[in-house]
């Protein structure tokens, strides 16, 4: 299937009417809601490119944003601006990514996520404690404020949010149509026969594995500078795995369109359940649990087996179509 | 170790735990030759392809490929090398259709496998029509082709085939020797382990049968079929 280059033009006309958001009044709130979309968007973009394309049920996610989020704002003390932070975040965040790999690669499946998994914690315990610049709190680590991004709107928020969100959907989808693509995907479906075909499964395993890191990183250094306050108990919080977690799983994994309408819901669930508190984990909790049973590849998954693209995929043809028909 | 020999094994041994599986196994393979081995169910032939095609590293001993020492390389380095395999059980990449399984042997198969081209192969193993399928989606049948589809596009000097005949009917046997004939012509080296006697007798140049992982006899076709030691391993 050839999809049609209008439907280009159409993902940057959202992008750009997107980016007039901040600038033609839309109420603060909305921005709000949608900073928060972008960067589970992002996270659930890259936790898809390592659960759905390189088998990888990567379990730490809070691992890559608490330390990006840590490096920003310790740089953030000793003058580092807050521009280099996040890309020095994100670069921490893959440089976790790229140290770990070598042990948590040795276990496949299962092993591998629960490996994973215990990481956050082990650094939550060492920020608890660790405190390399500033005041001592009680001969504790703990928490830090992000200095220096008084200047920095919501505006500005915004329009980072947006460019880490489309860049993260932009690179999943250069890497799909890429041989870096065919060969994760080779890994996911057989390991064994991939490495019998030539590919060096490790070594594609660790770039994937980087970039998700390092685009999970950016993320999360561009939320501590929404919201410039970092403990160990936010930044390395596990609503940072299951975030993306759940976008992935109920918009549909492995597919390109599946964390895009998976963290719309998702967002859209935490402000509509925001009130409930508790209530409002036992409620996604028992989404999901629907979506797995009655939708295993997602709500994706079932839009592409009921045909629902069909129709807006040849009404953009026909448009096409007579555009070029109108240029001759 | 003669100049020509493109494979040539050297007291290879293979223990897993207290089990020995292969045992001081040693022999060569000429180039253009195609070797077939033979045994009873666990007499080590598979684990032997393994150690070949880098899934496990032997317990001791030497693999030497075109003269170079490959023991215990990564498989993938040896696909680059030029060692293709296929698997018994067909392991495909599921979610992918044969075009696109063939397509990551000749896009990570290293130098030698660029350029392949796919038609041809599809023609030769018979799968044309059902190239743009799910491997997911085909039958176990033309799975097996799938799998010497995927070994052959990495165009390797050595092929390594396990079992490609088995859950064949006799009607299809005729292919499945025509394919191994025009492997030959391409003038590639096979080492082929085989229960289905016709291939064995009508396809190759050579038998090594081996039992409880070890080498108990050596010959053309006609000679190991005569040989008592033979005939007791698998008759008792």
């Amino acid at each position: 299937m050839k999809i049609p280059r209008l439907t280009t033009l159409a993902s940057l006309a959202v992008l750009v009417v997107l980016a007039l958001f901040p600038v033609i009044g839309i109420p603060l709130s909305w921005l709000n809601y949608l900073f928060t979309f972008f960067i589970c968007l992002a996270l659930a973009n890259m936790w898809n490119l390592l659960a759905g394309y390189t088998g990888l049920i990567c379990l730490c996610p809070h691992a890559f944003v608490g330390l990006a989020g840590y490096t920003l704002a310790i740089g953030s003390w000793v003058g580092v601006p807050f521009q280099a932070g996040l890309i020095a975040g994100a670069a921490v965040a893959a440089l976790f990514a790229l140290l770990i790999s070598f042990p948590v690669f040795r276990m496949r499946g299962i092993y591998f996520a629960i490996g994973t998994l215990i990481l956050p914690e082990a650094l939550k315990a060492w920020f608890n404690y660790w405190r390399p610049v500033g005041n001592v709190y009680q001969g504790m680590g703990a928490g830090y404020s992000v200095t220096g991004v008084e200047g920095v709107t919501l505006g500005d928020t915004f329009w980072l949010g947006l460019a880490i969100a489309a860049a993260s959907i932009f690179l999943v989808h250069i890497i799909l149509r890429a041989r870096l693509g065919l060969g994760l995907t080779a890994i996911r479906d057989n390991e064994n026969t991939a490495a019998s075909a030539g590919v060096n499964v490790f070594r594609l395993k660790l770039y994937s594995f980087l970039i998700a890191a390092f685009i999970m990183g950016i993320a999360g250094a561009a939320y501590y500078i929404y919201s410039p306050r970092i403990n160990p108990v936010g930044g390395f919080n596990i609503s940072w795995l299951l975030l993306p977690l759940m976008a992935t799983v109920i918009g549909g994994e492995g597919l390109e369109e599946g964390p895009i309408i998976g963290a719309a819901i998702v967002t859209f669930l935490r402000f509509l359940l925001a009130d409930y508190g508790a209530w409002s984990l036992f409620i996604q909790g028992i989404i999901l649990l629907v979506v797995v049973v009655v939708m295993p590849q997602g709500i994706a998954g079932l839009l592409r087996q009921v045909g629902a693209y069909r129709f807006p995929l040849r009404l953009f043809q026909a448009v096409e179509g007579r555009i070029h028909e109108n240029v001759k | 170790m003669s100049e020509t020999a493109v494979l040539s094994i050297d007291r290879l041994n293979k223990h897993f735990g207290g089990i020995v599986a292969v045992k001081d196994l040693s022999f060569e393979v000429q180039a253009g030759e195609i070797l077939g081995l033979m045994g009873p169910n666990g007499a080590g032939k598979t684990t032997l392809l393994n150690m070949i095609a880098g899934t496990y590293s032997p317990s001791s001993g030497r693999v030497n490929f075109c003269g170079r020492d490959i023991t215990g390389l990564p498989a993938h380095k040896l696909c680059h090398l030029g060692i293709a395999r296929t698997y018994q059980i067909p392991q495909p990449f599921t979610s992918l259709s044969a075009r696109q399984n063939i397509l990551v042997a000749t896009k990570y198969g290293g130098k030698k496998a660029a350029g392949m081209e796919h038609d041809k192969i599809f023609d030769l193993v018979n799968l044309s029509e059902q190239k743009d399928m799910l491997a997911r989606d085909l039958a176990t049948v033309s799975l097996k082709r799938l799998e010497l589809a995927r070994a052959l596009a990495s165009n390797p000097t050595l092929l390594l085939l396990d079992e490609v005949a088995a859950g064949s009917t006799d009607a299809e046997l005729p292919r499945i020797l025509g394919i191994i004939e025009e492997i030959r012509k391409m003038g590639k080296t096979v080492v082929l382990v085989e229960h289905v006697m016709k291939v064995m007798v009508e396809a190759v140049d050579r038998i090594i049968v081996i039992d409880k992982g070890e080498k108990i006899a050596e010959g053309t076709p006609g000679e190991v079929m005569k040989d008592e030691k033979v005939i007791a391993a698998y008759f008792g």
